[in-house]
């Protein structure tokens, strides 16, 4: 059996999105298990005594990256399948900002958003209003920002390509930037700790 | 010297540093040698899931899709001299360079089919998963989509079914063509620069002219 499953037919429609339904429910309680359903822990990285969603994130990149390079080189999944988003640099860029203003103003991202309010938080709920509000008024405005969200294309860009750098030297390049990162991290986090009544 | 304490943090980054070494070497993406399944290929080319028709694709093209990738297989110069609009010319030799996305619809055509089909086999074998060719090729193309012929004795519901053939006709720039003394001249009946005129009824073959027979030249330009 390989990999990419959807791509290779194993199964259909239908299917894919229970099984959508279900990566994404696990994704949600595992999101909430490392505490990222409160503002204040997912906020503390601003204030950098509390780097935990940097570490979390970046320990699910180089899992996903390590799993997939292996995969493909055991030849069990087949990487040239796998969807890509074209690099569009600067909308992305813009957005990219408008993402982290809104991070820093509400304490949440869109998927934090969702787990917040499914466990009950009103400013999780409210965060979701916002990020509805602002899908709907992006649609609605679509045609008029429509040049700028297309333009600074690169296509399906991956670093290798972009570094001119072997893929596998790549790979090793980002485990030991995140193993550096979360060295320094542990260090960052000593340098600024507060009290925890300011918190 | 203080002993190092190997916690699981430790040792899950130890682990993915190693792992990152044994990585340097390696590519994730596959080469050009290849294994196939004879048995899969033939399954699909039996039940003949890998064919787009003409007017499939003329659909497709009007729709404004970009759900595909429309590969025109011929030698550049054929290329510059009509091809499909939308279409990207990879000639067949370069085909195994081109580098091609594997999640794309890719819908391949020649001037006839059988470059077509044998491209399809080389994607194939790579696992290129949504390969289609165009049914007949170019030639199918051009007598079904640029120039249709008008049905002899036609019901309404075929001059209906025509009258749309022949918008689509103009809309790619060609119009239809009728089994009489007209198509013989290798004039279409209609032309982009009149929309509306020229959908007359199919008429009786006209005497001296075999009846039945089809039209003599095909028009190899207009579009």
């Amino acid at each position: 059996m390989n990999a990419p499953f959807y791509k290779f037919g194993a199964f259909g429609d239908e299917a894919s999105l229970v099984i959508a339904f279900v990566i994404g429910t696990g994704f949600g309680f595992f999101l909430e298990r490392s505490g990222f359903g409160s503002a204040r822990k997912l906020t503390a990285q601003f204030y950098l005594d509390d780097l935990a969603v940097f570490k979390v994130m970046f320990t699910a990149i180089v899992t996903a990256m390590l799993g997939v390079f292996y995969l493909s080189w055991l030849g069990i999944m087949d990487l040239a399948l796998v969807d890509l988003v074209t690099t569009n640099l600067w909308p992305q860029l813009v957005g990219g900002l408008v993402l982290g203003f809104g991070f820093v103003v509400g304490g949440y991202c869109p998927g934090t958003s969702l787990v917040a309010a499914v466990t009950g938080r009103i400013d999780g709920m409210v965060f979701v209003l916002g990020v509805l509000a602002g899908i709907f008024a992006f649609g609605e405005a679509f045609p008029l920002v429509k040049g700028f969200y297309e333009s600074g294309d690169f296509g399906r860009l991956t670093l290798p390509q972009a570094l001119h750098l072997p893929y596998g030297l790549v790979v090793f390049l980002v485990v030991v930037m995140a193993v550096g990162a979360f060295m320094g991290s542990g260090w960052v986090e000593r340098r600024f700790a507060r009290p925890a009544a300011e918190r | 010297m203080r002993r190092m304490h190997w916690t699981l943090n430790r040792a899950l980054a130890a682990a993915a540093l190693l792992l990152g070494v044994a990585a340097i070497a390696g590519d994730p993406y596959r080469g050009s040698t290849v294994r196939i399944d004879t048995q899969e290929l033939a399954t699909i080319v039996s039940t003949e899931v890998d064919h787009v028709t003409p007017r499939e694709l003329a659909d497709w093209i009007i729709q404004g899709r970009t759900d595909y990738r429309l590969i025109d297989l011929s030698p550049a110069p054929d290329f510059a001299g009509y091809h499909i609009p939308t279409a990207e010319n990879v000639p067949i030799a370069l085909l195994p360079q081109v580098g091609l996305a594997r999640d794309e619809r890719i819908v391949l055509y020649s001037e006839g089919g059988i470059h077509s089909a044998q491209a399809w086999f080389l994607l194939k074998a790579q696992r290129y998963p949504g390969v289609y060719i165009l049914l007949g090729g170019l030639e199918a193309w051009k007598d079904e989509v640029l120039h249709p012929v008008a049905p002899a004795a036609a019901t309404p519901r075929e001059d209906a079914a025509f009258e749309r053939d022949a918008q689509v006709a103009r809309f790619f720039g060609g119009g239809p063509r009728a089994t009489t003394a007209a198509a013989d001249a290798g004039a279409p009946l209609g032309s982009p620069a009149a929309p509306t005129a020229g959908i007359a009824p199919p008429r009786p073959p006209v005497a001296g002219s075999p009846a039945g027979s089809p039209a003599k030249k095909k028009r190899k330009e207009g579009c």
